[in-house]
């Protein structure tokens, strides 16, 4: 193998050189056909089937993605100015493009119903024009407050706020059209202040962050790492062979993700900034044997040779176990995640197979007065007198230190129960930031901006009865020929559709003998009873189910507020009967009902009823307003309802489902804690087998898994102590910990092995160890951990988490190695190197 | 009175706008003889009417129900009484209309299954006919005195007439166009455009017949042009000319509709 690389390296160097530009800038070239991928939906793969439920609910109760426009007055939005305003902006969406002008909502095109003396209903638009004083704009604030669907919805409870709903026809024209409405309000004259949110309008803000992350962030890391390699090497154009290396990797690794097609979500956003830092590592060891051979050797081509002979084995094994717990992500159920894994786990092997191939060409080509220079340099350097005393030191309490990390240990066990797992896109961006601010004071004014409906269904299928009813009939022998076909057209119909067919009878009995009428009429009751007996969401008891369901969440304060039919329905009722609270009850009967709906499609929009209902009256939805849209409230809320229909069950055949962006994130958020524990176990054991083949030796299999696997423990049991949400950036950290920190343990081993060998003594290898090997793995942990903190400069939150903490994670494996190891070792010297004297 | 004094101010006016008069005088007896012909032929009127309303989704309602109507003057006062029979959650609500020219019309209705007469009183008559796409307005008929006309062209078989109205404020369209066909002098399409001059909502007349010597449009059309969605309508068992009495339009037979005069088959 290493033959080949040297024949590369100095046979068909110019052919690596070319081989390596033209396959970088020819996979780069896809980078600019790049798509990014806010959709925090896109965390489940497309056929999850609480997605694919959220998304036909969407489409069939007509709940549109929405962009929410708030305006806020501190007295009262309820004056002259502010609903004049507000109704300019209203009539201003709509008449957008994109915007489905139809489903709109705000005081501007909403209907009002009030009596108008004895025996007399008024229906008429709240707000067909502005007030023209604010005594008329009072008047307005009246009849908000007598009309449930609307108070605390459009208009605040405390009225200082107002709301205009606007929905959209496609998430990707959010961004023209927020902006659109923000250039009509600058117009405005009045004080108020205008928010403009909604999750469409925080997704397209995130893509753009998602930009300014990579176009800010990467190349800052990659700036960094040259300063560092800087400090460390003292010579440009050795440390470019790293840069070059880290370079082709980070462009063929995202090049190829964008032209196979994947988009860039989130996650995938930070490969780069992944990559850089743990692609030059292998140059760094390349580069740190060089210098300490290249004056024995004194030619570039033999030093290489030796180097790569050292070096081989353990780089391929620290490559692969970086990989191994990159890929393992690939097992979580989250396609991003997924893609991420995939991706940073093929450029880390990808990086050593650049460095494994380009160093030592471009090693060999560089003249002899420049290797020269390079060697004396580095070789100056003093020693690290610390790094000895560190040494010293683990070795020296070794019983002490075993019990302190089994202390750490017992912290971190009471740490991890405390975790609190929760996650809200939301919170993906800064606390100042104008879409937090926009989310943190709608929903302090409002019952909610967070959206979770549950659906209810009926179950029972009259398909079978109907079809039985016309079976029947055709036994009649009064049927004519045309009459009997005309019914078994019927049968022939996939599904029964009770308005076709009752159509159809009716047309038959207009056209038949009176001598066909008794059976044909019989047939139509019996399709007639059925199709109303069907409609199960006209039920009053059902409907009473539900509003007694809703008055109980309302105790539970974890839903700001609850809308459902049966608030239409009472609503509807109680202007029907007297306008006054104690009519506000649902009728007797379901033809009550049903009379009172066909009043409420009386209106300028008769489509709203079909947010709560299907026009089959077969699936009732109730929307559920959170004022929180993190995981934990929405858990809370299921779990109520679950309880309350433990204690009050469901109606016969009636099944409820969820959906809803709130309630998707919970979805998502528990596929992701369990799949990444089955990541994590899965990358440990892998990575302990590999450790066991690599060191031929369950000892040192056990030895080497042991430092990293205080690091995750220790990190996890810190996040529970101080209360960090566990929340997806930190979720993925786990397995990326162990793959990257087993590198300092595979190090430290393979040295202290071949040290080991050597000396023939624990005493004199540990010196030996903390000389060069202690800090050639000193230098990449703070490689890796400063290569990420530019993230802490990311303009989103995850980014910032996930710098924090793989830089201190990659501090904190490489010093619990460094000190672990020693110490374990000496304590248990007799077992770790048998034979050897102590 | 106020009808007549609107007309001597557009006289007025078309006096003082010269040329146009011939037009626009043209226009306004064309869509007078078309509202005539569609909302008042004979002196009386049943029919039987069902209404299948689909919205964007392809999901469908239906409606079926029985309009009597008599006229008290032709282009003038109507009185109308809707029986609905269809769905059967919904059979025996009944609404009665007394359509006035200058004034709100006077509405009732009945509904059995709360038991419950109500005077209804809307702030425009712009709103959905029971969940459908057209609008009571459409059924009732628009008074033509509501709206400008000029005569937009004129074809071998059709006038285009565009319709301005004369109060912006109190409808959400800002023109309409209507195609009235010559040979039976009926509205046939009308579109109605909004402020951003895009077309929002059409009716098209699909059917006509000749009933008792009337042209009865017996088949028409709304679309939400925006939004999707339509609303078929059709008319059966027309008859005209049958001798309603008054006294069936009246409250009594809200609760006690008349049987004798909703028989469909003879």
């Amino acid at each position: 193998m290493i033959d080949v690389i040297m024949k590369l390296a100095t046979g068909y160097r110019r052919s690596v050189f070319w081989l390596l530009t033209l396959i970088t800038l020819g996979v780069a070239a896809f980078i600019p056909s790049i798509t990014i991928d806010t959709d925090p939906e896109n965390m489940l793969p497309d056929n999850n089937p609480q997605r694919v439920f959220h998304n036909e609910v969407k489409e069939t109760f007509a709940m549109h993605d929405m962009i929410v426009v708030g305006v806020v007055n501190e007295n009262s939005v309820y004056n002259q100015q502010t609903l004049t305003d507000l109704h300019t902006v209203s009539n201003y969406a709509e008449s957008l493009d994109g915007v489905v002008s139809d489903d709109l909502m705000s005081l501007a095109n909403v209907d009002n119903i009030t009596q108008e003396g004895p025996g007399t209903i008024r229906f008429e638009w709240m707000m067909k024009q502005p007030p023209e004083n604010d005594a008329k704009a009072r008047y307005i604030q009246q009849q908000v407050e007598d009309l449930p669907l609307l108070y605390n919805t459009i208009v605040s409870g405390d009225n200082k706020a107002a709301a205009i709903y606007v929905p959209i026809e496609s998430k990707d024209e959010s961004y023209a059209l927020a902006e659109q409405l923000r250039d009509k309000i600058s117009t405005l004259e009045s004080g108020d202040d205008w928010h403009i949110t909604g999750l469409p309008v925080a997704e397209d803000q995130f893509g753009y962050e998602m930009f300014v992350q990579m176009g800010i962030s990467a190349p800052l890391a990659a700036a960094v790492i040259f300063a560092l390699l800087w400090v460390f090497f003292r010579n440009v154009r050795f440390i470019s062979a790293a840069m070059i290396v880290a370079m082709s990797t980070v462009l063929i690794t995202m090049g190829a993700l964008i032209a196979l097609g994947f988009t860039v979500h989130i996650m995938s956003s930070m490969i780069a900034i992944f990559l850089m830092p743990i692609a030059v590592v292998d140059s760094v060891h390349i580069m740190s044997e060089f210098s300490d051979r290249y004056r024995e050797k004194g030619n570039a081509k033999d030093t290489i040779k030796d180097v790569l002979g050292h070096l081989f084995t353990p780089m391929l094994f620290t490559s692969v176990t970086s990989a191994i717990g990159f890929y393992s992500l690939m097992l979580t159920p989250i396609p991003p995640v997924q893609v991420f894994g995939a991706f940073v786990g093929s450029g880390i092997l990808l990086a050593f197979f650049i460095t494994v191939i380009f160093v030592p060409a471009y090693v060999c080509a560089l003249k002899p007065s420049t290797l020269e220079s390079f060697a004396q340099v580095t070789h100056e350097e003093h020693k690290d007198g610390w790094l000895q005393r560190l040494g010293a030191v683990a070795a020296r309490h070794a019983k002490l230190w075993i019990a302190f990390f089994l202390a750490v240990l017992a912290f971190a066990w009471f740490g991890i129960q405390q975790i609190n797992i929760n996650d809200n896109p939301v919170r993906w961006f800064k606390p100042d930031h104008e879409v937090r601010i926009a989310d943190e004071v709608l929903n302090d004014h409002f019952a909610g901006t967070y959206n979770a409906y549950m659906v209810f269904e009926n179950t029972f299928d009259a398909t079978e009865k109907a079809r039985s009813a016309v079976r029947e009939a055709l036994n009649n022998d009064a049927l004519s020929a045309k009459s009997r076909d005309a019914l078994n057209t019927l049968l022939e119909q996939d599904d029964v559709n009770f308005n076709q067919w009752i159509i159809a009878i009716d047309d038959l009995l207009f056209s038949v003998g009176s001598d066909q009428l008794e059976p044909l009429e019989r047939l139509m009751t019996e399709l007639e009873q059925l199709n109303t007996a069907s409609k199960a969401f006209q039920s009053p008891e059902l409907l009473a189910y539900m509003s007694e369901m809703q008055a109980y969440l309302q105790t539970t304060g974890l839903v700001g507020k609850s809308n459902s039919l049966s608030d239409v329905v009472k609503t509807v009722n109680r202007e029907l009967r007297s306008g006054e609270e104690k009519d506000y009850e649902l009728p007797d009967n379901a033809n009550g009902v049903a009379q009172t709906l066909l009043q409420y499609q009386s209106s300028h929009r008769p489509q709203d009823l079909w947010h709560f209902v299907t026009p089959d009256y077969k699936r009732s939805l109730m929307w559920l307003q959170l004022t929180s849209g993190d995981n934990q409230h929405v858990t809370k809320v299921v779990n109520a309802v679950d309880s309350y229909i433990q204690d009050n069950p469901l109606p016969a055949n009636i099944e409820i489902d969820w959906a809803g962006k709130a309630y998707l994130n919970v979805v998502w958020q528990e596929a992701m804690v369990e799949g990444m524990l089955d990541s994590l176990i899965s990358a440990f054991v892998v990575v302990f087998i590999m450790m066991v083949l690599l060191f031929r030796s369950v000892v040192f299999g056990v030895l080497a898994m042991l430092p990293l696997s205080l690091t995750i423990a220790f990190i996890y049991g810190l996040i529970g102590w101080v209360g960090k949400d566990y929340d997806m950036p930190i979720a993925v950290l786990s397995s990326l910990t162990l793959g990257l920190s087993v590198d300092f343990a595979i190090h430290f081993i393979e040295r202290t092995r071949a040290t080991f060998k050597q000396t023939g003594n624990w005493q004199d290898t540990l010196a030996v160890m903390f000389d060069e090997p202690a800090r050639a793995i000193s230098r990449n942990a703070i490689v890796i951990a400063i290569g990420f903190t530019p993230l802490l400069f990311a303009p989103l939150v995850p980014y910032i988490t996930v710098g924090v903490f793989l830089a201190s994670i990659m501090a904190i494996s490489a010093i619990v190695t460094l000190i672990m190891l020693p110490a374990v070792m000496t304590a248990f010297s007799r077992l770790i190197f048998p034979g050897g004297q102590s | 009175m106020k009808a007549s004094f609107l007309t001597a101010v557009s006289a007025a006016l078309l006096i003082i706008s010269g040329q146009a008069i011939g037009a626009e005088k043209s226009a306004r007896d064309i869509v007078e003889q078309a509202e005539l012909n569609a909302y008042y032929s004979g002196d009386d009127g049943r029919s039987a009417a069902r209404m299948i309303i689909t919205d964007n989704q392809g999901r469908q309602q239906m409606r079926q129900f029985t309009i009597l109507r008599k006229d008290q003057q032709d282009g003038g006062v109507q009185d109308m009484m809707i029986f609905f029979s269809r769905p059967a959650d919904v059979r025996d609500t009944v609404f009665r209309v007394v359509k006035q020219v200058n004034d709100d019309d006077d509405r009732w209705l009945y509904l059995p299954d709360l038991d419950l007469v109500k005077r209804i009183s809307a702030g425009d008559k712009r709103t959905s006919f029971v969940g459908s796409h057209f609008f009571y307005e459409d059924v009732s008929g628009r008074n033509t005195d509501l709206d400008n006309y000029e005569l937009v062209s004129e074809s071998e078989d059709s006038y285009v007439l565009k319709g301005t109205p004369k109060d912006p404020g109190n409808v959400e369209f800002s023109y309409y166009e209507v195609i009235i066909d010559k040979e039976h002098m009926l509205p046939i399409e009308s579109t109605f455009y909004n402020e951003s001059g895009e077309a929002y909502r059409k009716m098209e007349v699909l059917k006509v017949e000749t009933v008792q010597g009337y042209p009865t449009v017996t088949h028409s059309r709304m679309s939400d042009l925006t939004n999707g969605g339509q609303t078929e309508m059709q008319f059966r068992f027309m008859k005209y000319n049958i001798g309603l009495p008054d006294s069936i339009f009246s409250e009594r037979s809200l609760r006690n509709p008349p049987a004798e005069w909703l028989q469909l088959r003879d």
